[in-house]
Protein backbone atom coordinates (compact mmCIF):
# COMPACT_ATOMS: atom_id res chain seq x y z
CA UNK A 1 0.00 0.00 0.00
CA UNK A 2 1.31 2.97 -0.54
CA UNK A 3 1.70 6.19 1.48
CA UNK A 4 -0.87 7.62 0.14
CA UNK A 5 -3.26 4.96 0.41
CA UNK A 6 -2.42 4.67 3.88
CA UNK A 7 -2.97 8.35 5.20
CA UNK A 8 -6.11 7.59 2.94
CA UNK A 9 -6.80 4.53 4.95
CA UNK A 10 -6.20 6.71 8.06
CA UNK A 11 -8.39 9.74 7.74
CA UNK A 12 -11.46 7.19 6.83
CA UNK A 13 -10.98 5.21 10.08
CA UNK A 14 -10.93 8.29 12.10
CA UNK A 15 -13.71 9.31 10.23
CA UNK A 16 -15.48 6.03 11.31
CA UNK A 17 -14.77 5.93 14.75
CA UNK A 18 -15.66 9.70 15.06
CA UNK A 19 -19.56 8.47 14.11
CA UNK A 20 -20.92 7.65 17.19
CA UNK A 21 -23.08 4.93 15.99
CA UNK A 22 -20.01 1.81 15.54
CA UNK A 23 -19.95 -0.97 18.11
CA UNK A 24 -17.24 -1.42 20.38
CA UNK A 25 -16.01 -4.23 18.61
CA UNK A 26 -16.15 -3.05 15.73
CA UNK A 27 -14.47 0.10 16.29
CA UNK A 28 -11.82 -1.72 18.45
CA UNK A 29 -10.82 -3.34 15.17
CA UNK A 30 -10.76 -0.15 13.47
CA UNK A 31 -7.97 1.64 16.39
CA UNK A 32 -6.22 -1.99 15.49
CA UNK A 33 -5.83 -1.24 11.74
CA UNK A 34 -5.31 2.30 12.17
CA UNK A 35 -2.77 1.76 14.61
CA UNK A 36 -1.27 -0.62 11.81
CA UNK A 37 -1.13 2.72 8.72
CA UNK A 38 -0.16 4.91 11.52
CA UNK A 39 2.75 3.25 12.17
CA UNK A 40 3.56 2.34 8.85
CA UNK A 41 3.23 5.98 7.41
CA UNK A 42 5.17 7.44 10.54
CA UNK A 43 7.83 4.96 9.14
CA UNK A 44 8.14 6.22 5.79
CA UNK A 45 8.38 9.63 6.72
CA UNK A 46 11.80 8.80 8.71
CA UNK A 47 13.73 7.01 6.06
CA UNK A 48 17.05 7.68 5.84
CA UNK A 49 17.97 10.98 3.31
CA UNK A 50 18.54 10.04 -0.10
CA UNK A 51 21.36 10.72 -2.55
CA UNK A 52 21.18 11.68 -6.02
CA UNK A 53 21.41 8.94 -8.93
CA UNK A 54 22.03 8.71 -12.64
CA UNK A 55 19.73 6.15 -14.47
CA UNK A 56 22.20 4.98 -17.13
CA UNK A 57 21.73 1.76 -19.53
CA UNK A 58 24.46 -0.31 -19.37
CA UNK A 59 25.85 -2.38 -22.46
CA UNK A 60 24.13 -5.46 -21.86
CA UNK A 61 20.46 -2.79 -22.03
CA UNK A 62 19.80 -3.12 -18.59
CA UNK A 63 19.35 0.22 -16.41
CA UNK A 64 20.69 1.18 -13.12
CA UNK A 65 21.20 3.95 -11.16
CA UNK A 66 24.04 4.61 -9.69
CA UNK A 67 25.14 7.92 -7.47
CA UNK A 68 25.81 11.36 -9.03
CA UNK A 69 28.82 11.89 -7.84
CA UNK A 70 30.60 8.35 -7.88
CA UNK B 1 17.96 16.56 -62.57
CA UNK B 2 18.75 14.69 -59.49
CA UNK B 3 19.62 15.91 -56.27
CA UNK B 4 22.91 16.58 -55.50
CA UNK B 5 24.85 16.89 -52.56
CA UNK B 6 25.90 20.48 -51.34
CA UNK B 7 29.91 21.09 -52.12
CA UNK B 8 31.78 23.38 -51.13
CA UNK B 9 33.52 25.60 -52.34
CA UNK B 10 36.26 24.76 -55.38
CA UNK B 11 39.92 25.49 -54.79
CA UNK B 12 42.33 26.96 -57.28
CA UNK B 13 42.15 24.01 -59.13
CA UNK B 14 38.23 23.37 -59.51
CA UNK B 15 38.54 20.01 -58.83
CA UNK B 16 36.02 20.04 -56.01
CA UNK B 17 33.24 17.52 -57.96
CA UNK B 18 36.36 15.17 -58.65
CA UNK B 19 34.59 12.63 -56.92
CA UNK B 20 30.67 13.03 -57.59
CA UNK B 21 28.96 10.54 -59.32
CA UNK B 22 27.30 12.61 -61.76
CA UNK B 23 27.52 14.32 -65.00
CA UNK B 24 30.41 16.89 -65.48
CA UNK B 25 29.76 20.19 -67.58
CA UNK B 26 33.41 19.89 -68.67
CA UNK B 27 33.42 16.36 -69.53
CA UNK B 28 30.60 16.87 -71.54
CA UNK B 29 32.55 19.89 -73.58
CA UNK B 30 35.12 17.03 -74.41
CA UNK B 31 32.70 14.20 -75.09
CA UNK B 32 30.45 16.08 -76.66
CA UNK B 33 27.94 13.66 -75.22
CA UNK B 34 24.93 15.49 -73.78
CA UNK B 35 22.77 13.06 -73.90
CA UNK B 36 23.93 9.97 -71.81
CA UNK B 37 25.51 12.35 -69.43
CA UNK B 38 28.09 9.57 -68.56
CA UNK B 39 30.83 8.56 -67.22
CA UNK B 40 31.77 10.99 -64.59
CA UNK B 41 34.85 11.94 -65.02
CA UNK B 42 37.36 14.72 -62.86
CA UNK B 43 36.37 18.51 -63.41
CA UNK B 44 38.46 20.16 -65.39
CA UNK B 45 40.07 23.91 -64.20
CA UNK B 46 38.14 26.20 -64.73
CA UNK B 47 40.31 28.62 -66.62
CA UNK B 48 40.36 26.21 -69.77
CA UNK B 49 36.99 27.64 -70.64
CA UNK B 50 37.99 30.67 -70.69
CA UNK B 51 41.25 29.85 -72.96
CA UNK B 52 42.00 32.52 -75.55
CA UNK B 53 40.29 32.26 -78.96
CA UNK B 54 41.94 31.64 -81.97
CA UNK B 55 42.95 27.55 -81.72
CA UNK B 56 39.58 26.52 -83.90
CA UNK B 57 40.11 22.74 -82.75
CA UNK B 58 38.71 23.96 -79.01
CA UNK B 59 35.11 23.17 -78.61
CA UNK B 60 32.87 25.91 -79.48
CA UNK B 61 35.27 28.81 -80.88
CA UNK B 62 34.39 27.77 -84.22
CA UNK B 63 31.21 27.23 -86.52
CA UNK B 64 32.76 23.60 -86.94
CA UNK B 65 33.32 22.95 -82.98
CA UNK B 66 29.70 24.50 -81.78
CA UNK B 67 28.95 22.47 -78.76
CA UNK B 68 25.17 21.64 -77.92
CA UNK B 69 22.97 23.31 -75.40
CA UNK B 70 23.57 21.34 -72.83
CA UNK B 71 26.96 21.32 -72.87
CA UNK B 72 26.91 25.21 -72.71
CA UNK B 73 24.51 25.14 -70.00
CA UNK B 74 26.38 22.41 -67.65
CA UNK B 75 29.21 23.88 -68.24
CA UNK B 76 27.78 27.38 -67.07
CA UNK B 77 26.41 24.94 -63.95
CA UNK B 78 29.95 23.86 -62.90
CA UNK B 79 31.39 27.00 -63.22
CA UNK B 80 28.88 28.95 -61.36
CA UNK B 81 28.78 25.83 -58.85
CA UNK B 82 32.63 26.11 -58.30
CA UNK B 83 33.23 29.98 -57.92
CA UNK B 84 30.23 30.33 -55.23
CA UNK B 85 30.03 29.14 -51.52
CA UNK B 86 26.55 28.31 -49.91
CA UNK B 87 24.89 31.65 -49.12
CA UNK B 88 22.82 32.47 -46.63
CA UNK B 89 19.93 34.69 -48.80
CA UNK B 90 16.91 36.39 -48.02
CA UNK B 91 13.91 36.90 -50.09
CA UNK B 92 10.06 36.36 -49.80
CA UNK B 93 8.57 33.24 -50.65
CA UNK B 94 6.53 32.86 -53.83
CA UNK B 95 4.68 30.12 -55.14
CA UNK B 96 5.95 26.95 -53.12
CA UNK B 97 4.88 24.34 -54.43
CA UNK B 98 5.13 20.44 -53.30
CA UNK B 99 6.26 17.84 -55.03
CA UNK B 100 4.47 14.75 -54.37
CA UNK B 101 8.15 13.34 -53.29
CA UNK B 102 8.62 16.08 -50.70
CA UNK B 103 10.58 18.69 -52.64
CA UNK B 104 9.78 22.15 -52.48
CA UNK B 105 9.99 24.17 -55.39
CA UNK B 106 9.47 28.69 -54.95
CA UNK B 107 10.71 31.78 -55.62
CA UNK B 108 12.54 34.00 -53.55
CA UNK B 109 12.25 37.23 -54.54
CA UNK B 110 12.53 41.53 -53.53
CA UNK B 111 11.57 44.14 -54.98
CA UNK B 112 13.83 44.18 -57.68
CA UNK B 113 14.84 40.62 -58.44
CA UNK B 114 14.19 37.21 -58.30
CA UNK B 115 15.53 33.97 -58.36
CA UNK B 116 14.26 30.09 -58.61
CA UNK B 117 14.52 27.44 -55.27
CA UNK B 118 14.32 24.16 -55.12
CA UNK B 119 14.46 22.44 -51.83
CA UNK B 120 15.44 18.84 -52.25
CA UNK B 121 12.31 16.46 -49.89
CA UNK B 122 15.58 15.49 -47.70
CA UNK B 123 16.41 19.11 -46.83
CA UNK B 124 12.50 19.80 -46.39
CA UNK B 125 12.05 17.69 -44.25
CA UNK B 126 14.40 18.67 -42.19
CA UNK B 127 12.60 22.23 -41.90
CA UNK B 128 10.82 23.37 -39.37
CA UNK B 129 7.27 23.69 -41.95
CA UNK B 130 6.72 25.09 -44.82
CA UNK B 131 6.88 28.74 -45.27
CA UNK B 132 3.67 30.63 -46.25
CA UNK B 133 3.09 32.71 -49.26
CA UNK B 134 4.85 35.96 -48.48
CA UNK B 135 6.57 34.46 -45.55
CA UNK B 136 10.00 36.72 -45.44
CA UNK B 137 13.00 33.61 -45.03
CA UNK B 138 16.15 33.51 -44.74
CA UNK B 139 17.37 30.51 -47.18
CA UNK B 140 20.77 28.83 -47.26
CA UNK B 141 21.54 27.82 -50.25
CA UNK B 142 23.65 26.84 -53.09
CA UNK B 143 23.39 28.47 -56.64
CA UNK B 144 23.21 26.44 -59.86
CA UNK B 145 22.07 26.09 -62.79
CA UNK B 146 18.59 24.34 -63.98
CA UNK B 147 20.15 23.46 -67.48
CA UNK B 148 16.60 22.02 -68.68
CA UNK B 149 15.50 25.47 -68.30
CA UNK B 150 18.41 27.54 -68.54
CA UNK B 151 17.46 29.13 -65.28
CA UNK B 152 19.86 30.13 -62.43
CA UNK B 153 17.97 28.41 -59.47
CA UNK B 154 19.42 28.27 -55.47
CA UNK B 155 19.34 24.89 -54.48
CA UNK B 156 18.55 25.59 -50.74
CA UNK B 157 19.81 23.58 -47.86
CA UNK B 158 18.23 24.97 -45.00
CA UNK B 159 15.50 28.04 -44.47
CA UNK B 160 14.76 30.04 -41.33
CA UNK B 161 12.08 32.75 -40.44
CA UNK B 162 12.95 36.43 -40.64
CA UNK B 163 10.83 36.50 -37.41
CA UNK B 164 9.36 33.39 -35.78
CA UNK B 165 6.70 32.90 -38.74
CA UNK B 166 8.11 29.55 -39.16
CA UNK B 167 8.28 28.63 -35.43
CA UNK B 168 4.62 29.73 -35.15
CA UNK B 169 3.23 27.82 -38.17
CA UNK B 170 5.18 24.54 -37.14
CA UNK B 171 3.91 24.75 -33.54
CA UNK B 172 0.54 25.51 -34.89
CA UNK B 173 0.62 22.10 -37.24
CA UNK B 174 1.74 19.85 -34.53
CA UNK B 175 -0.52 21.46 -31.91
CA UNK B 176 -3.73 20.86 -34.07
CA UNK B 177 -2.28 17.25 -34.74
CA UNK B 178 -1.91 16.13 -31.24
CA UNK B 179 -5.04 17.87 -30.05
CA UNK B 180 -7.26 16.41 -32.41
CA UNK B 181 -5.83 13.05 -30.88
CA UNK B 182 -6.34 14.43 -27.61
CA UNK B 183 -3.22 14.71 -25.89
CA UNK B 184 -3.75 17.27 -24.58
CA UNK B 185 -7.29 17.14 -22.64
CA UNK B 186 -7.99 17.68 -19.38
CA UNK B 187 -9.32 14.03 -18.49
CA UNK B 188 -5.54 12.83 -19.17
CA UNK B 189 -4.43 14.78 -16.33
CA UNK B 190 -3.47 12.38 -13.44
CA UNK B 191 -2.82 13.53 -9.92
CA UNK B 192 0.17 13.61 -8.39
CA UNK B 193 1.39 11.32 -6.23
CA UNK B 194 1.73 12.54 -2.28
CA UNK B 195 4.79 11.40 -1.59
CA UNK B 196 6.81 10.33 -4.31
CA UNK B 197 9.59 7.66 -3.13
CA UNK B 198 11.86 8.36 -5.96
CA UNK B 199 11.25 11.37 -8.50
CA UNK B 200 12.82 10.99 -12.04
CA UNK B 201 14.09 14.07 -13.97
CA UNK B 202 14.95 14.62 -17.71
CA UNK B 203 17.07 16.87 -18.26
CA UNK B 204 20.93 17.56 -18.56
CA UNK B 205 23.23 16.57 -16.13
CA UNK B 206 25.09 19.93 -16.88
CA UNK B 207 22.14 21.94 -16.19
CA UNK B 208 21.27 24.35 -14.13
CA UNK B 209 17.59 23.18 -13.90
CA UNK B 210 19.13 19.81 -12.45
CA UNK B 211 20.76 21.67 -9.77
CA UNK B 212 17.40 23.82 -8.74
CA UNK B 213 15.35 20.46 -8.61
CA UNK B 214 18.02 18.51 -6.35
CA UNK B 215 18.53 21.42 -3.74
CA UNK B 216 14.55 21.96 -3.59
CA UNK B 217 13.55 18.55 -3.21
CA UNK B 218 16.54 18.33 -0.41
CA UNK B 219 15.51 20.79 1.37
CA UNK B 220 11.35 19.73 1.11
CA UNK B 221 11.54 16.20 1.07
CA UNK B 222 14.95 14.58 1.70
CA UNK B 223 13.56 11.33 1.93
CA UNK B 224 12.33 11.06 -2.11
CA UNK B 225 15.15 9.31 -4.20
CA UNK B 226 16.02 11.66 -7.49
CA UNK B 227 17.24 9.87 -10.14
CA UNK B 228 18.30 11.93 -13.18
CA UNK B 229 18.24 10.83 -16.69
CA UNK B 230 20.39 12.94 -18.75
CA UNK B 231 19.49 14.25 -22.14
CA UNK B 232 20.90 16.96 -24.29
CA UNK B 233 18.36 19.41 -23.94
CA UNK B 234 18.49 21.70 -26.83
CA UNK B 235 19.95 21.37 -30.70
CA UNK B 236 19.27 19.10 -33.38
CA UNK B 237 19.72 15.64 -31.30
CA UNK B 238 17.69 17.24 -28.74
CA UNK B 239 14.55 15.22 -29.35
CA UNK B 240 15.80 11.79 -29.69
CA UNK B 241 17.78 12.37 -26.60
CA UNK B 242 14.50 13.89 -24.39
CA UNK B 243 12.66 10.53 -26.52
CA UNK B 244 15.40 7.92 -25.03
CA UNK B 245 16.00 9.24 -21.97
CA UNK B 246 11.86 9.37 -21.37
CA UNK B 247 11.51 5.58 -22.60
CA UNK B 248 14.46 4.62 -20.31
CA UNK B 249 12.50 6.33 -17.46
CA UNK B 250 9.67 4.50 -18.18
CA UNK B 251 11.26 0.96 -18.26
CA UNK B 252 13.17 1.59 -15.29
CA UNK B 253 9.77 1.90 -13.68
CA UNK B 254 10.74 2.59 -9.90
CA UNK B 255 10.24 6.40 -10.91
CA UNK B 256 6.41 7.82 -9.08
CA UNK B 257 6.56 10.79 -11.04
CA UNK B 258 8.71 12.48 -14.21
CA UNK B 259 9.60 15.80 -14.44
CA UNK B 260 10.87 17.00 -18.19
CA UNK B 261 12.23 20.10 -18.65
CA UNK B 262 15.35 22.45 -18.87
CA UNK B 263 16.29 25.97 -17.84
CA UNK B 264 15.41 28.60 -19.67
CA UNK B 265 16.01 29.69 -23.13
CA UNK B 266 15.02 30.89 -26.43
CA UNK B 267 12.69 30.17 -28.45
CA UNK B 268 15.02 27.39 -30.54
CA UNK B 269 16.60 26.28 -27.39
CA UNK B 270 13.61 25.32 -26.14
CA UNK B 271 11.92 24.17 -29.82
CA UNK B 272 12.88 20.34 -28.57
CA UNK B 273 10.25 20.42 -26.18
CA UNK B 274 7.97 21.26 -29.41
CA UNK B 275 8.79 18.32 -31.21
CA UNK B 276 6.00 15.84 -31.83
CA UNK B 277 7.95 12.51 -30.77
CA UNK B 278 9.37 14.23 -27.63
CA UNK B 279 5.46 15.51 -26.73
CA UNK B 280 4.22 11.80 -27.80
CA UNK B 281 6.75 10.37 -25.48
CA UNK B 282 6.12 12.69 -22.35
CA UNK B 283 2.40 12.25 -22.89
CA UNK B 284 2.56 7.94 -23.07
CA UNK B 285 4.80 8.57 -19.49
CA UNK B 286 2.91 5.39 -17.27
CA UNK B 287 3.66 8.03 -14.18
CA UNK B 288 2.74 11.79 -14.29
CA UNK B 289 4.56 13.78 -15.50
CA UNK B 290 5.59 17.07 -14.52
CA UNK B 291 6.61 19.78 -17.16
CA UNK B 292 9.89 22.63 -16.52
CA UNK B 293 10.24 24.31 -19.56
CA UNK B 294 12.33 27.57 -19.35
CA UNK B 295 10.77 30.44 -17.17
CA UNK B 296 8.97 33.04 -19.10
CA UNK B 297 8.27 32.12 -22.20
CA UNK B 298 5.69 30.74 -24.62
CA UNK B 299 3.93 27.61 -23.19
CA UNK B 300 5.44 24.73 -25.03
CA UNK B 301 3.65 21.53 -26.16
CA UNK B 302 5.17 19.30 -23.40
CA UNK B 303 3.57 21.38 -21.19
CA UNK B 304 0.65 20.97 -22.70
CA UNK B 305 0.86 17.25 -22.78
CA UNK B 306 2.35 16.72 -19.17
CA UNK B 307 0.20 16.27 -16.38
CA UNK B 308 1.16 19.11 -14.61
CA UNK B 309 2.79 22.36 -15.70
CA UNK B 310 5.40 24.68 -13.82
CA UNK B 311 7.01 27.57 -14.77
CA UNK B 312 10.46 26.74 -13.53
CA UNK B 313 12.57 23.82 -12.30
CA UNK B 314 12.21 24.71 -8.82
CA UNK B 315 8.36 24.86 -9.02
CA UNK B 316 8.15 21.51 -10.61
CA UNK B 317 10.20 20.21 -7.89
CA UNK B 318 7.83 21.89 -5.14
CA UNK B 319 4.53 19.94 -7.05
CA UNK B 320 6.54 16.77 -7.13
CA UNK B 321 7.40 16.37 -3.64
CA UNK B 322 5.63 18.03 -0.05
CA UNK B 323 7.42 19.32 2.33
CA UNK B 324 8.07 16.71 4.98
CA UNK B 325 7.46 18.31 8.13
CA UNK B 326 4.23 19.13 7.41
CA UNK B 327 3.38 15.61 6.24
CA UNK B 328 4.76 14.33 9.60
CA UNK B 329 2.71 17.11 11.39
CA UNK B 330 -0.32 15.54 9.49
CA UNK B 331 0.54 12.22 10.38
CA UNK B 332 0.81 12.94 13.73
CA UNK B 333 -2.34 14.73 14.01
CA UNK B 334 -3.74 11.97 12.26
CA UNK B 335 -2.48 9.74 15.19
CA UNK B 336 -3.72 11.72 17.69
CA UNK B 337 -7.12 11.82 15.96
CA UNK B 338 -6.65 8.11 16.21
CA UNK B 339 -6.27 7.55 20.12
CA UNK B 340 -9.06 10.35 21.05
CA UNK B 341 -12.02 9.13 18.76
CA UNK B 342 -10.84 5.48 20.28
CA UNK B 343 -10.96 6.80 23.89
CA UNK B 344 -13.81 8.43 22.74
CA UNK B 345 -15.71 5.13 21.75
CA UNK B 346 -14.10 3.58 24.98
CA UNK B 347 -15.76 6.51 27.28
CA UNK B 348 -19.18 6.22 25.32
CA UNK B 349 -19.33 2.27 25.68
CA UNK B 350 -18.26 2.80 29.21
CA UNK B 351 -21.22 5.16 29.39
CA UNK B 352 -23.53 2.59 28.13
CA UNK B 353 -22.55 0.00 30.46
CA UNK B 354 -22.94 2.44 33.12
CA UNK B 355 -26.52 3.36 31.96
CA UNK B 356 -26.99 0.28 31.19
CA UNK B 357 -26.18 -1.12 34.86
CA UNK B 358 -28.64 1.93 36.55
CA UNK B 359 -31.39 0.48 34.04
CA UNK B 360 -30.89 -3.17 35.27
CA UNK B 361 -31.27 -2.55 39.09
CA UNK B 362 -33.83 0.17 38.45
CA UNK B 363 -35.72 -2.89 36.92
CA UNK B 364 -34.61 -5.20 39.15
CA UNK B 365 -36.24 -3.01 42.31
CA UNK B 366 -39.32 -2.34 40.29
CA UNK B 367 -39.49 -6.40 40.16
CA UNK B 368 -38.80 -6.65 43.79
CA UNK B 369 -41.42 -3.92 44.99
CA UNK B 370 -44.23 -5.68 42.96
CA UNK B 371 -43.28 -8.86 44.52
CA UNK B 372 -43.48 -7.39 48.07
CA UNK B 373 -47.00 -6.18 47.33
CA UNK B 374 -48.49 -9.13 45.47
CA UNK B 375 -46.48 -11.24 48.66
CA UNK B 376 -48.94 -8.78 51.13
CA UNK B 377 -51.81 -9.62 49.47
CA UNK B 378 -51.33 -13.20 49.79
CA UNK B 379 -50.47 -12.59 52.97
CA UNK B 380 -53.58 -11.29 53.99
CA UNK B 381 -55.48 -13.79 51.80
CA UNK B 382 -53.70 -16.66 53.70
CA UNK B 383 -54.15 -14.46 57.15
CA UNK B 384 -57.96 -14.58 56.38
CA UNK B 385 -58.24 -18.13 55.54
CA UNK B 386 -55.96 -19.00 58.98
CA UNK B 387 -57.92 -19.98 61.73
CA UNK B 388 -56.59 -17.93 64.28
CA UNK B 389 -58.92 -15.44 62.26
CA UNK B 390 -61.55 -17.77 63.41
CA UNK B 391 -60.61 -17.98 66.81
CA UNK B 392 -60.09 -14.35 67.29
CA UNK B 393 -63.91 -14.41 66.13
CA UNK B 394 -64.56 -15.66 69.68
CA UNK B 395 -64.24 -19.77 68.36
CA UNK B 396 -62.27 -21.99 70.27
CA UNK B 397 -60.35 -25.02 69.14
CA UNK B 398 -60.68 -28.20 71.14
CA UNK B 399 -57.77 -30.66 71.43
CA UNK B 400 -57.79 -33.71 73.73
CA UNK B 401 -54.63 -34.99 75.91
CA UNK B 402 -52.64 -36.20 72.66
CA UNK B 403 -53.29 -32.96 71.12
CA UNK B 404 -55.56 -34.37 68.48
CA UNK B 405 -58.34 -32.05 67.29
CA UNK B 406 -61.33 -33.14 68.77
CA UNK B 407 -64.75 -32.54 65.62
CA UNK B 408 -66.44 -34.88 67.86
CA UNK B 409 -68.38 -35.41 70.73
CA UNK B 410 -67.89 -39.09 70.45
CA UNK B 411 -64.36 -38.65 70.64
CA UNK B 412 -64.27 -37.72 74.55
CA UNK B 413 -65.96 -39.52 77.09
CA UNK B 414 -66.77 -37.85 80.51
CA UNK B 415 -63.86 -37.15 82.38
CA UNK B 416 -61.93 -36.92 79.61
CA UNK B 417 -59.21 -33.35 80.49
CA UNK B 418 -59.44 -31.54 76.54
CA UNK B 419 -57.83 -28.15 76.30
CA UNK B 420 -59.50 -25.53 74.41
CA UNK B 421 -57.33 -22.80 72.27
CA UNK B 422 -58.99 -19.38 72.14
CA UNK B 423 -57.85 -15.78 70.84
CA UNK B 424 -55.47 -15.04 73.39
CA UNK B 425 -54.58 -18.28 75.67
CA UNK B 426 -55.88 -22.00 76.73
CA UNK B 427 -58.35 -23.64 78.62
CA UNK B 428 -57.56 -26.95 80.38
CA UNK B 429 -60.89 -28.50 80.97
CA UNK B 430 -62.55 -32.20 81.86
CA UNK B 431 -65.96 -33.53 80.11
CA UNK B 432 -68.96 -33.21 82.35
CA UNK B 433 -70.79 -35.52 79.82
CA UNK B 434 -71.18 -35.33 75.81
CA UNK B 435 -74.26 -35.38 73.51
CA UNK B 436 -74.61 -36.61 70.03
CA UNK B 437 -76.86 -34.56 68.15
CA UNK B 438 -79.60 -35.42 65.35
CA UNK B 439 -78.00 -35.09 61.55
CA UNK B 440 -80.17 -32.23 60.60
CA UNK B 441 -77.83 -30.65 63.05
CA UNK B 442 -74.80 -32.20 62.30
CA UNK B 443 -73.02 -29.34 59.34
Amino acid sequence: MSFEKKVQRLEEIVRALESKDLSLEKGLKLFEEGITCLRDASAELSKAEAAVQVLRERTDGILEATDLRA
Amino acid sequence: MNPRPARTATSSTGRSSASQPEPDALALFEDFDAETQAPPAPARPEGRARRPAGRSDEPGLSPESAISVATLTLATRDIIEGAVEPLWVRGEVVGLKEHRKGHWYFTLKDENAQIRCVMWATDARRALAAPDEGMTIIALGKLTVFAARGELQLRVLRIESSGDGLWRKAFEKIHKKLEAEGLFAAERKRPLPLLPSCVAVVTSTDGAALHDIVSVVQRRCPITRVVVAHAIVQGEDAPKSLVTALHRVARWGQADVVILGRGGGSREDLWAFNDERVVRAAAGMPVPVISAVGHEVDVTLCDLAADHRAATPSAAAEAAVPRLTDLVRHVRRLGEDLRDCANAQVESARQRLAAAGVGIARAASHRVERGRLTLEGIAGRLHALSPLATIARGYAVLTDDKGETVTSSSALAPGDAFVARVRDGRIHARTERTELLGEDQVE
